[in-house]
């Protein structure tokens, strides 16, 4: 999404359209800024209901690894779907047709790994960062390069954030505030939510977001629809190849198919799923790995197509009504005010206030999420390893204090990043330059990590050094080593015949992908193996990874869960639970079994639930016995009803 | 934008993506039963390998009905 402001701006001088000038009229009417600000209240005191669920770093991390897959499903829509789409998705689509929103289709081909690789993997080995697998995987050297790399990713992904956020409110707020006030502002709500809030505030304020954005999108589509006359009327007023949903192949270098290929359904897949901390921390944030399972796949399978629709449909649209009358939308119109235009056309004033307001607050979702994810890298990569270096030890309290104080941190140093990126002319392309250039060493390590048990340090270092060097002689030499492998993408602009100053822009990413994993496998293949304990770090050893998780061996004999009341017995050893004889059977549960205690009301998604493990059986009936600190964890209500489930 | 779409602006980048991406996609698949992470034994696992496998042929087919009305329809 292109910052608010911009549109606005965009959308003023543009004014010969009729709706240009009607959407920049909506800032100053009242109903507006009553949606906007009520919706925003909204937002943040329903997730702030649930910051009171925080009472460790892993309820701070991972929301207490409690939450069941829709509503994990629902959070990940809001947090993808939040940042940059509507209005940029719009734009292409506007340009481009259906192909606009190809990205959004292409993420199934590195699932199998995903699924039976990685997320076991972390959610087994309790991997709570991503550079905390390189240093259990290669070493500590290892770890401090990722986390470095990560952290400034991350801080960078912020600041732009925060400046959009800033941009978007800007022309609302008029002159009297600067962007470095509206930054700050924006920075402190951001950041004092998500310090007192933790995972489990932000999850469910993405799962209401999640819901709207949807909501919103298809009831734009609905609308736009409506004002066609039904779906044959808007269809049949589309030709053929705006409707096609994948674009050129290799014609027109602003926008081809194959580069697109390489930069988003290889590239952008495999760091969607594989090194997005805050995505991460979603997954982890299940309450067992098949539930991180169904998640991501019912994410990618059902909801990313309906997000594709949900975001792009404002440009197909626009296109529509620009063949129909060209006086509502213009042939000229600025592909990135599309959305803007398109939604003032179809909704009153006060439906406008609403649609803006999800936007904006779909950014915040974006940025909370972000800030969470450097909070727990610098707790776990930064801080906890100095501290053992020290001789210091602390207690998870301490852990947590240091957290939030890590969120306030990451917010502050997001506000600088914001205005370093503020000073471009074009911040998208230097955003675009920096994460093209960090982020496929980090792919690429964590890729052949998981499968690759050959791949040893040597390698992973030379992946991060020579990887990087590699890729910024591919910027500077783009002709001698990215032409080559371009597949035919034109180097020149095809309208004026000059040479592109930035050529290769998407499909450069399959060079950078060849460097990295190049890299690695050279080095890995010219030096020696490794003696290293991999056991439960790659996907050949998935067992050792679930047995050591449980601390013995697996139990998957099937059982049925039980239904019964609870009762509190301080006497019990911590993490503890115990049923009677006849449930034990029924759950096919043994001794020193996981067990996963949860309140009977679905709908609830895991909030008032605990993980334990079976400590013996007792003759009181069919209640369920629970430890002080599982009975704690699973803020369980008086007089409700719990399910027990065996997990293994 | 009106004329009728040729063979390398409508099929071949389905062809492409379906063909370049399945290779990754089979190759995915091979290595999780290779490792043993699939375990057919057990029941959970045989249904996430069934699941990968429509999803596949799940976006292959809302690809294809894509390309197809929109040529034809």
């Amino acid at each position: 999404m292109v910052m608010f402001s911009l549109l606005m701006q965009h959308v003023a001088q543009s004014g010969s359209d009729v709706a240009a000038a009607a959407a920049a009229d909506a800032g100053s009417s009242p109903i507006f800024w009553f949606i906007v600000l009520g919706y925003f209240a909204v937002v943040l005191g329903f997730g702030s209901y649930f910051a009171r669920f925080n009472k460790s770093t892993s309820d701070f991390f991972f929301g207490g690894r409690r939450f069941s897959w829709w509503l994990i499903t629902m959070s990940i829509v809001a947090t993808g779907v939040g940042s940059h789409s509507f209005l940029k998705y719009s734009g292409k689509s506007f340009e481009h047709g259906f192909s606009g929103s190809m990205a959004y289709m292409n993420d199934w081909f590195f699932m199998p790994l995903f699924i039976f690789g990685w997320l076991p993997i972390i959610y087994y080995m309790k991997v709570r960062s991503i550079p905390e697998y390189f240093e259990r995987r290669f070493n500590a050297k290892v770890r401090a390069l990722a986390t470095g790399v990560l952290l400034m990713y991350m801080l960078g992904y912020v600041g732009i954030g925060l400046l959009t956020m800033a941009k978007t409110l800007g022309p609302i707020l008029g002159d009297s505030w600067s962007l470095m006030e509206i930054i700050w502002v924006v920075a402190v709500v951001a950041g004092v939510y998500i310090t007192f809030g933790g995972q489990t505030a932000v999850i469910f304020t993405d799962l209401l977001q999640g819901f709207i954005l949807l909501f919103a999108g298809i009831i734009l589509f609905v609308l736009g629809l409506n004002w066609f006359g039904g779906f044959d009327a808007f269809w049949n007023t589309l030709p053929a190849e705006f409707k096609l949903p994948l674009s050129n192949f290799n014609d027109d270098p602003g926008f081809n198919f194959v580069g697109i290929f390489w930069q988003d359904a290889v590239a952008g897949s495999i760091g969607f799923l594989f090194m997005n901390q805050g995505l991460v921390m979603r997954f982890l944030a299940c309450r067992s790995v098949d539930h991180g399972r169904k998640a991501a796949a019912f994410n990618i399978l059902f909801a990313l197509p309906v997000s594709a629709i949900a975001v792009s449909c404002a440009g197909w649209i626009g296109y529509g009504m620009m063949t129909q009358d060209p006086t509502l939308v213009s042939p000229d119109t600025d592909p990135d005010t599309v959305f803007v235009i398109v939604t003032r056309i179809l909704t009153t004033k006060a439906g406008f206030g609403f649609f803006v307001a999800a936007v904006t607050a779909a950014l915040m979702s974006t940025v909370d999420t972000l800030i969470n994810a450097i909070s727990a890298v610098f707790v776990n990569d930064v801080y906890e390893p100095i501290s053992k270096l020290r001789g210091i030890q602390h207690d998870d309290k301490h852990h947590l204090k240091v957290a939030m104080v890590a969120s306030a941190g990451a917010t502050v140093i997001g506000v600088g990043t914001a205005w370093s990126f503020s000073l471009f002319d074009n911040l998208y392309e230097a955003h675009g330059f920096f994460h093209s250039t960090f982020t496929p060493p980090l792919v690429a390590c964590i890729f052949m990590g998981i499968f690759w048990r050959r791949f040893n340090t040597k390698g992973a270092m030379a992946t991060f050094l020579a990887g990087t060097v590699m890729i910024i002689l591919g910027r500077l030499l783009p002709h001698e080593l990215i032409e080559p492998i371009a597949h035919g993408v034109p180097s020149i602009d095809p309208e004026t015949g000059e040479a592109l100053s930035a050529p290769f822009k998407y499909i450069g990413a399959l060079y950078n992908l060849m460097a990295c994993f190049g890299s690695g496998i050279v080095v890995t293949l010219l030096t020696n193996k490794e003696n290293k304990d991999l056991e439960g770090l790659t996907m050949f050893s998935l067992t050792a990874a679930r047995r050591m998780f449980k601390g013995s061996e697996p139990n998957d004999r099937v059982g049925f869960p039980q239904t019964v009341t609870y009762k509190l017995d301080t006497s019990l050893p911590l993490g503890a639970v115990r049923m009677d004889r006849e449930a034990m059977n029924h759950l096919a549960a043994e001794q020193g079994d996981l067990a996963y205690i949860c309140d009977k009301r679905k709908w609830l998604g895991g909030l008032r639930s605990a993980h334990a493990y079976f400590d013996g059986v007792h003759n009181s009936g069919e209640t369920v016995l629970l430890a002080q600190d599982v009975y704690d964890n699973g803020h369980f209500l008086p007089g409700k009803l719990l399910v027990v489930e065996k997990e293994f | 934008m009106d004329e009728y779409p040729d063979f390398d602006r409508s099929w071949l980048p389905y062809i492409y993506l379906y063909g370049v991406g399945g290779i990754f996609f089979l190759g995915g698949m091979l290595l999780v039963f290779k490792s043993k992470a699939c375990d057919w034994t057990r029941a959970s696992h045989r249904r996430w390998a069934k699941v990968l496998i429509f999803g596949y042929f799940w976006y292959a087919a809302i690809h294809g009905a894509l390309i197809y009305s929109a040529l034809n329809v």
